[in-house]
C-alpha cells in the first residue's frame, strides 16, 4: 500500500514582495516518480528551495506536509533528518573539507537527532564502498575536498552518492541533467533508478525531456507562472518536447 | 604599569641598569601611537601585577597537549618547573639556563637589543629573571621536536620569559611553543621575548599555540637569518583577553626562505593582534605570509603585516595575504597589509579580504543534515585548513582544529 510522502496545498510564496509560487498543489505517494517541467522563470528552483527549507522565501498561504507533518517551521537540517534530500543544480565547493568527513558528520548529526549512536568506522567505510560503486565515484574523489575542482559530471555524481548515503524518503533532483554529457547522464540516472523503492519517492525537476528517457516518471506536471497548469503521464513530456512551452502558454490564453 | 620593579631580581645584572634607564623613559603605549591604535591596553595598565612565583601544577594532563615524548621544558609563572619537565637531548644541542651564562655569553645574546622597539621588550629586558638558550651546533639535524610549555597559573602575575635559539650552519630544529594562561589565573600576564638566529643553510621551524582565556600575553619575537637559511613560524592564537604578537624578521643573507603563517580566533570580549615585519635587506630571497582571522561574537582581531624590500635587494619574491571571516554581526577586524619597496626588480603582492560565510554554502550543508553550528564549523575548517596544514604532526594538527573550533 502506498503512503503519502508529500502534500502541497495551495502554496503561495514570495521573495522580497515578489510572488513566485501562486497557488501550487501537488501530492506525491511512495513508490512514485514525479517530473516537474516548465520554462525558465516558472518557479521550479523556488519550489525545490522552499521544500528544502531555504529561509529566503516566505510562505504566505497554503501548506507543505511531509510524511504527514507540516514542515513550514522546520529548519533545512530537520527536514534532512526526517528524510528529505535536495540534489543541487549547482553543488557548492567546500575547500579543505573532505567528502568523507563531511558525509560522516552528516550521518552522525542525523543519528544524534534520532537518539542513535554514531556510526562505526567499519560500517561507515563499508557503506561508502557500496554506495560509491552505485555511481562509479572513484576513490580519489571520495577523499578530495567536497566538490572542489570536480567537473560538472563529477559534482552531479557526488550529489547522487550523497543521496545514496543518506537514503532519503523524498529525493528532489533540481536540474540534475544540466551540464551533463550523455554518458554522465546515464550514470546518474542509473544511480537514481537503483535507489528507487516502494517506500520512497522522487521528484525530478527539469527543463528538458532528455533526462526522462532515463528516469521514467509516473507523472509529469507542467509548472508555469507559479502554478501547475497541466498534469499527465510520461507522454506529456514528449508532447512538450515536440511542441515547446509556447504550446502551454497558448493553451492557457485560449 | 602598576608594578614594583625593585621586587624583580634581574638575570642580566650588568645590563638591566641600562635597560631600566631606557625603560623608565618610555611611555606606556596608547592608542595615539599607530602601532597600538586598536589595542585595549587599559586593563594591563591598571592591574596591580606582582612576581610572587609559585608552582601550582602537579601535571598538565588537563590541557591535553599533543606531546608524546622527547624534551619538554615547562615554565610556570616565569620559572623553570623541573618536576614537570623532561629533558633528553641528543649530542650537538645544548640547553642553557640564563643563570648559567657568563657575562660574555650574555653580551653575545644581546645582539638583538637594537631591534627592541617597544615598551614590552624593554620591560622584559629590565625584569627578566630566567630565560633559556638553545644552542644547536653546526651540522646537527635535530630529529625530535622540543616542546616548551609556558604557562601562568597565578592571578595577576607578571611572568617575563625569554627564549634564545641559535641554529648552527647546516643544522635544523623544530620547536613547539605552548603559551597558556590558565582559566583560574585571571588577569595573569606572560610578557615573552624570543630571539632566534638561523645560520647559513640552517632551518628553524616554530609552531606556536596560544590559549589565554581571561589572561594577557605579549610576544616580541626577533629573528635573524643568514645565507640560504629557512625560517618558519606558524602562530595559532586561540583565545585571550589580550594577545599581541610582534614578529620581526631580518633577512641578512641571500637565498633565504621565510614563512609566517597564522590563525587567530578572538571570541567574546577578546582581542588578538598580529603584527609582523619582514626586512629583506639583501637580494634573491623569498617570503610568504598567510594569516587567517576567524572572529566570533564581539571579538576584535588585528592584522598588520609589513614587508620592506630594501634598496638593492633585487629579485625578491614576497607574498602576503590576510583573509578574515566574521562569524557574528558584532565581530571586528582591522587589517592592514603593507609593502615598502625600494628596489626595482622584485615580485611582491599583498592582499586582504574580509567577509562572512556564504549563505548558499551554509544552506547546502544544512540540507545534508548538518545543524547551523556544525555547518559553520565545517566551513571554518575549510577556511583555516590551509594554514593548519603548515604545522607538522597529525596529532598536533587535530589538537589545533579541536581548539580553534571549540570556541
Amino acid at each position: 500500500m502506498s503512503n503519502t510522502i508529500l502534500e502541497i496545498k495551495d502554496l503561495k510564496c514570495q521573495i522580497e514582495d515578489q510572488e513566485i509560487l501562486k497557488g501550487l498543489n501537488l501530492e506525491v505517494k511512495s513508490g512514485e516518480v514525479h517530473a516537474i517541467m516548465g520554462p525558465n522563470g516558472s518557479g521550479k528552483s523556488t519550489l525545490s528551495s522552499v521544500l528544502a527549507g531555504k529561509d529566503d522565501y516566505e510562505i504566505t498561504r497554503g501548506s507543505i506536509s511531509f510524511l504527514n507533518e507540516d514542515i513550514e517551521d522546520l529548519s533545512p537540517e530537520e527536514r534532512s533528518w526526517k528524510g528529505m534530500f535536495l540534489a543541487f543544480q549547482y553543488p557548492i565547493e567546500i575547500p579543505g573539507v573532505s567528502n568523507i568527513n563531511f558525509l560522516r558528520t552528516a550521518l552522525n548529526e542525523r543519528n544524534k537527532s534520532l537518539g542513535l549512536d554514531p556510526i562505526s568506522a567499519k560500517d561507515f567505510l563499508k557503506m561508502v564502498a557500496d554506495k560509491s560503486a552505485l555511481v562509479g565515484l572513484n576513490n580519489k574523489l571520495k577523499n578530495r575536498s567536497v566538490n572542489e575542482g570536480f567537473s560538472g559530471g563529477e559534482k552531479k555524481r557526488n550529489e547522487i552518492f550523497q543521496m545514496a548515503m543518506l537514503d532519503p524518503k523524498l529525493a528532489i533532483l533540481d536540474e540534475t541533467d544540466s551540464g551533463l554529457d550523455i554518458d554522465a547522464l546515464k550514470i546518474v540516472a542509473r544511480g537514481v533508478n537503483q535507489l528507487k523503492s516502494k517506500e520512497n519517492a522522487t521528484i525530478v525537476i527539469t527543463h528538458y525531456q532528455r533526462l526522462l528517457d532515463y528516469i521514467v516518471p509516473d507523472f509529469v506536471h507542467v509548472l508555469y507562472d507559479g502554478k501547475i497548469v497541466k498534469s499527465g503521464d510520461k507522454s506529456l513530456a514528449l508532447e512538450l518536447e515536440e511542441k515547446g512551452y509556447d504550446w502551454i502558454k497558448m493553451d492557457l490564453t485560449v | 604599569m602598576d608594578l614594583d620593579i625593585s621586587s624583580f631580581q634581574p638575570v642580566f645584572k650588568s645590563k638591566s641598569k641600562a635597560a631600566l634607564d631606557v625603560f623608565s623613559s618610555l611611555v606606556f603605549p596608547n592608542r595615539k601611537q599607530e602601532k597600538w591604535k586598536y589595542a585595549k591596553l587599559k586593563k594591563i595598565k591598571k592591574i596591580p601585577f606582582h612576581n610572587q612565583h609559585s608552582f601550582l601544577l602537579n601535571d598538565f594532563d588537563h590541557l591535553s597537549l599533543p606531546i608524546n615524548s622527547g624534551t619538554t621544558i615547562v615554565i610556570e609563572n616565569g620559572k623553570f618547573n623541573a618536576k614537570l619537565s623532561s629533558i633528553s637531548l641528543v649530542d650537538g644541542i645544548q640547553l642553557i639556563p640564563f643563570s648559567d651564562l657568563n657575562d660574555l655569553q650574555i653580551e653575545s645574546l644581546n645582539g638583538y637589543k637594537k631591534s627592541y622597539n617597544n615598551y614590552f621588550s624593554y620591560l622584559n629586558q629590565t625584569c627578566l629573571e630566567e630565560g633559556f638558550f638553545i644552542n644547536v651546533l653546526d651540522n646537527v639535524k635535530v630529529e625530535d621536536v622540543i616542546n616548551i610549555v609556558n604557562i601562568s597559573t597565578v592571578e595577576n602575575i607578571l611572568a617575563n620569559t625569554r627564549l634564545n635559539i641559535s641554529v648552527g650552519k647546516n643544522s635544523s630544529l623544530e620547536i613547539k611553543q605552548y603559551f597558556i594562561g590558565e582559566k583560574d589565573a585571571k588577569n595573569s600576564f606572560i610578557n615573552h621575548l624570543s630571539e632566534f638566529y638561523v645560520a647559513e643553510n640552517g632551518n628553524l621551524q616554530i609552531d606556536k599555540f596560544q590559549n589565554f582565556e581571561e589572561n594577557f600575553n605579549i610576544c616580541s619575537e626577533f629573528i635573524k637569518q643568514q645565507k640560504s637559511s629557512f625560517f618558519t613560524i606558524n602562530t595559532y592564537s586561540n583565545s585571550g583577553q589580550f594577545i599581541r604578537n610582534d614578529i620581526g624578521v631580518e633577512v641578512e643573507g641571500e637565498y633565504c626562505h621565510t614563512e609566517l603563517n597564522g590563525v587567530f580566533s578572538p571570541s567574546e570580549n577578546q582581542y588578538i593582534d598580529q603584527h609582523t615585519t619582514i626586512d629583506h635587506l639583501v637580494a634573491n630571497c623569498n617570503s610568504f605570509e598567510n594569516y587567517k582571522g576567524v572572529i566570533r561574537s564581539n571579538g576584535i582581531g588585528v592584522f598588520n603585516g609589513k614587508v620592506i624590500v630594501h634598496e638593492d635587494a633585487q629579485k625578491i619574491e614576497a607574498f602576503q595575504q590576510n583573509n578574515n571571516v566574521l562569524i557574528d554581526d558584532n565581530a571586528t577586524i582591522y587589517s592592514k597589509p603593507e609593502l615598502e619597496i625600494y628596489a626595482d626588480d622584485v615580485k611582491c603582492s599583498h592582499g586582504s579580504t574580509t567577509g562572512q560565510f556564504d549563505d548558499e554554502a551554509l544552506f547546502y550543508l544544512r540540507s545534508r543534515g548538518l545543524g547551523r553550528i556544525k555547518a559553520t564549523e565545517m566551513l571554518t575548517i575549510g577556511f583555516i585548513n590551509e594554514v593548519i596544514e603548515k604545522a607538522s604532526g597529525e596529532h598536533y594538527k587535530s589538537f589545533l582544529l579541536k581548539n580553534l573550533l571549540n570556541q
